[in-house]
């Protein structure tokens, strides 16, 4: 009685297994699809869900893929703002979809080649400061070889055109008009802290002290102000930098890094800040050194 | 004109409350003149700022023309001192970057005087302090004590009741204290009340009456009886 | 009063004059930044309004949200546009493809390359004739050059070029099309680069030797008076919902959200700081000045001055400072206004006719205001120094001192 009872149970468990057999053989047939965070995340999707994607509006050619995981799409300074909703494929998935049929071409089109060259003499993947020269010249040789190519090394080209240059050059401009504000604000201090120390000019010089020694002590003090003030600023960029980030990276939805403080730009702050405290404060004291002592001690 | 009942002033300093008046009493008559004498550090200054409205007391009274001083607001006591009081300092206290002239009218223009009656007031009072030659430097080209009688004239406005000056010949020579001293006294016998501060003696033996001062307190009172 | 203390104020700075100067011209300097940031916030924005504006159509359908020529393309475009004319709200639809084209230069035998527009014939023309005729409705072989594909081409009106065009992605070698110069124009949206040129769309798509089948990139629509562009988005989305019809408000909101998100968060980001700087800077003078006067100040106190009226003082003398910089702020703004959009101008895909810096009178409202609200704050504690200043122990002080 137990076996008859069972068999009908056996029966089902083993069509539904044979069922999950066959689901599992049909979705691996299903090609598999990564999809941005962002459109992951809007359209809700979960691992392993199957979606219909064409590649136009009418759905022409739709295909179904199935959801393999989320990626965080390469940030682009250039689509800032723009949602990214993308999807990453296999070539001939994509190709299937988006061919055209009536072209015998289509499914031998792409838009590019990505190349990672090898070097000849060590298998290793060349590093980036050795291979400029050489991928400049394997791309010559690859548009030499083959008529209608465009090939061009992925290191940034000196091209004056390139938006990141031009923006470069736009913060450049920037950076010059507000080193001249700052270097006026410097000055604006420098004559109020010189001008509090004329009668103690004027007694140093009473005593006898020579411009000449006055003036060293105006230039050291100037250095050591816009040292510390340069330190200070290059400190507090710093600190600024993660919190000025995370901020842009959550109103962007991005990856992208807006600010980095490298010891480059650092030391080139200071080689800038430096001079210019020394100029304020010889500016500001030119006045002063130049006045007769009785001039500079009465009321 | 002045009444003052039991004055004390005390200062909050770090160390500790310092009282720098301890309990003053006095009247100034109209067209009294009253010097004040005493060591550095006996309260002589702190009476006079608070005589002048400057400063409150910190407890007692003062009265000037009957009107009670602790009742008035900020911009009352301001007014009592544009148009019934003047100071001279010790300093000086000229403003820099005007004329001898424009240091007059600053006072004037304050209280609303129209330019054509400030020039002529100031150029009455130029020739009353005998700097009329002076009218267009600057403090910076001025003696002390053309610098002083600039700013007596200054004080002397806008023909004020009370003249306090605190320690006027302080940072000048005899001589030219004595200059000094003789306009005040010009300036008292043409009516004004006058209430000094002072170390210098000469000065003191002009007055009408003195008061000497010691650690916050009046401890003798001299009339000088003067020869008629 | 309010003379009598600007007069006093004036001549405060006066005496002082390499630091007034000093604050003139650190005011000066930001107020042009200042001033450039808030033509940058909105510059683009006008610049590219006006450009689509200019061009006569105020509305767009095409395929999805991605730029022309790298989206999806709108399929059986004839019909769909022939439906979109026939509607009451619309006065014009035309339907507008860009193709790649290449003529071979007579004299060097370059290929050169270049984007053909194909637009339907219309009433309204997006270019501007420079030299020569514009198309006729009937010149199906008429072709307009850009001024620089001109001088690549050696190209005058009148001339004929042999030009290959490729409508769809294919790769078969089509005989070229003979196309008569009927004029240079400019197009409103070629960058300082573009080689580009116009033809009716049968002339191109005959060359290219696709039919009406060939997908276009757009419907430009210009809405019929009485019914706005509004009415006209409407009327489409109602026989047809599943298109995706844009006004040129909404084009230039989506532009501004996309591609000019970054110049408006610099703008921002810059205008703070340089307000940051000329408080930093007025309070910084102001604040030194007054400690610097003391005794002044507590003797005129002495002498019957309110605190108000010192107050006044200190005010105004931040009003000069900041009103002084600030005039002088607009010419120096303008002339950086032309560097800089002359640098950014330069960079790729931007119209030729775009500007980032644009004037626009709110733009002169909003710095004053935000000046004036410098002046203010910075003044305000410099007077809280010397309406709080104690008068006898200032002098005291001084004398001591």
């Amino acid at each position: 009685m137990c076996v008859r009872r069972a068999i009908p149970l056996l029966i089902a468990a083993a069509t539904c297994l044979s069922s999950m057999f066959v689901c599992a053989d049909a979705a691996r047939d299903i090609p598999a699809v990564l999809v941005s965070r962002q459109l992951f995340v809007s359209e809700k999707m979960s691992v392993g869900d199957v979606v219909t994607i064409a590649a136009d509006g009418a759905g022409t050619n739709a295909h179904r893929f199935r959801v393999v995981g989320s990626y965080e799409p390469v940030p682009d300074p250039m689509r800032l703002g723009v949602v990214r909703r993308e999807m990453r494929m296999h070539l001939p998935d994509l190709l299937a979809m988006s061919a055209d049929p009536r072209d015998p071409l289509a499914m031998e089109t792409v838009d590019a080649i990505n190349i990672a060259a090898i070097g000849k003499k060590s298998r290793d993947r060349i590093g980036d400061k050795q291979d400029a020269a050489a991928s400049e010249a394997f791309a010559k040789n690859l548009a030499a070889r083959i008529p209608g190519v465009y090939a061009r090394p992925t290191a940034v080209s000196d091209d004056r055109t390139s938006p990141f240059v031009v923006l470069e050059r736009f913060h450049l401009a920037i950076a010059i008009v507000t080193v001249v504000a700052s270097s006026i604000f410097l000055l604006a201090l420098m004559l109020m802290l010189v001008d509090e120390r004329r009668s103690t000019v004027g007694i140093l010089r009473l005593i006898g002290y020579r411009r000449r020694r006055i003036l060293e002590y105006v230039v050291v003090e100037g250095l050591i102000i816009a040292a510390a003030g340069a330190a200070i600023g290059v400190v507090i960029a710093g600190l600024f930098q993660g919190g000025v980030n995370r901020f842009f990276q959550w109103r962007y939805d991005t990856a992208l890094v807006f600010v980095r403080i490298t010891p480059g730009i650092a030391f080139r702050s200071v080689a800038m800040a430096v001079p210019l405290g020394v100029l304020a404060a010889l500016a500001s004291s030119w006045t002063l050194l130049r006045r007769e002592v009785f001039a500079l001690t009465r009321r | 004109m002045i009444v003052a009942r039991n004055l004390v002033k005390t200062f909050p300093m770090p160390a500790g409350p310092v009282r720098a008046l301890r309990g003053v009493s006095l009247s100034i008559d109209a067209a009294e003149y009253l010097a004040i004498r005493g060591p550095s550090g006996c309260g002589k200054s702190t009476l006079l700022h608070i005589l002048g409205c400057v400063d409150p007391p910190s407890s007692g009274s003062l009265s000037f023309d009957g009107r009670a001083v602790e009742s008035l607001s900020d911009v009352e006591r301001s007014l009592v001192r544009l148009r019934s009081i003047g100071f001279v300092f010790q300093r000086f206290f000229l403003l820099p970057m005007l004329t001898a002239a424009e240091n007059i009218e600053v006072p004037q223009a304050e209280a609303g005087l129209a330019r054509e009656q400030r020039r002529r007031r100031t150029a009455e009072l130029l020739e009353y302090v005998g700097l009329s030659h002076r009218a267009e430097h600057r403090p910076s080209q001025l003696s002390g004590g053309e610098a002083q009688r600039v700013a007596v004239a200054r004080a002397l406005a806008n023909r004020p009741r009370l003249l306090l000056a605190d320690e006027p010949t302080g940072e000048l020579d005899r001589a030219t204290g004595d200059q000094i001293a003789t306009l005040l006294d010009r300036v008292h016998a043409d009516g004004t009340a006058l209430v000094v501060v002072t170390h210098d003696g000469a000065i003191a033996e002009r007055a009408q009456r003195t008061l000497m001062m010691r650690d916050g307190v009046v401890t003798a009172e001299t009339r000088l009886e003067r020869e008629t | 009063m309010i003379g009598r203390a600007f007069v006093f104020a004036g001549r405060n700075l006066l005496r002082q004059p390499g630091r007034a100067s000093v604050g003139i011209f650190g005011i000066a300097a930001v107020g042009a930044l200042l001033f450039d940031m808030l033509l940058l916030s909105r510059g683009l924005v006008v610049s590219f309004r006006d450009l689509l504006d200019g061009i006569g159509f105020d509305v767009r359908v095409v395929a999805s949200d991605a730029a022309p020529r790298s989206g999806p393309r709108l399929s059986d475009a004839e019909n769909l546009t022939r439906q979109i004319a026939g509607l009451p709200q619309v006065d014009e639809a035309v339907t507008v493809r860009m193709v790649d084209a290449t003529v071979d230069e007579p004299r060097s035998h370059w290929t050169i390359g270049f984007e053909l527009t194909a637009i339907d014939p219309a009433r309204r023309r997006p270019w501007t004739i420079m030299a020569g005729a514009d198309l006729s409705i009937d010149s199906g072989q008429g072709i307009l050059l850009n001024a620089r594909l001109a001088d690549a081409l050696h190209a005058r009106p009148g001339d004929s070029i042999k030009v290959r065009v490729s409508c769809i992605a294919d790769r078969a070698a089509l005989a070229p099309a003979t196309f008569r110069v009927a004029g240079i124009a400019e197009f409103p949206f070629d960058d300082e680069r573009w080689l580009s040129a116009a033809a009716w769309t049968h002339g191109v798509l005959g060359a290219c030797g696709g039919g009406s089948s060939v997908p276009a990139d757009m419907i430009m629509i210009a809405s019929r008076e009485g019914y706005g562009a509004d009415g006209a988005v409407a009327a489409i989305r109602r026989i047809r919902p599943g298109l995706r019809p844009a006004t040129n408000e909404e084009i230039v909101a989506r532009m501004q959200q996309q591609g000019f998100t970054y110049f408006r968060q610099i703008s921002t980001v810059l205008s703070t700081i340089t307000m940051l700087f000329g408080f930093l800077l007025i309070t910084v003078l102001l604040t030194v000045s007054v400690n610097q006067r003391l005794g002044e100040i507590a003797t005129l106190r002495a002498l019957g001055f309110s605190r108000a009226r010192l107050a006044a003082d200190i005010f105004w003398q931040s009003v000069l400072l900041v009103g002084t910089g600030g005039v002088l702020a607009l010419p120096l703004g303008y002339l950086l206004a032309q560097w800089l959009d002359r640098i950014l101008k330069a960079m790729p895909q931007i119209p030729a006719s775009m500007h980032f810096f644009v004037f626009e009178p709110r733009a002169l409202v909003v710095h004053g205001a935000l000046l004036v609200m410098t002046a203010i704050v910075a003044a305000v504690y410099p007077m809280r120094l010397v309406s709080a200043l104690p008068i006898s122990a200032t002098l005291r002080n001084e004398v001591v001192g």
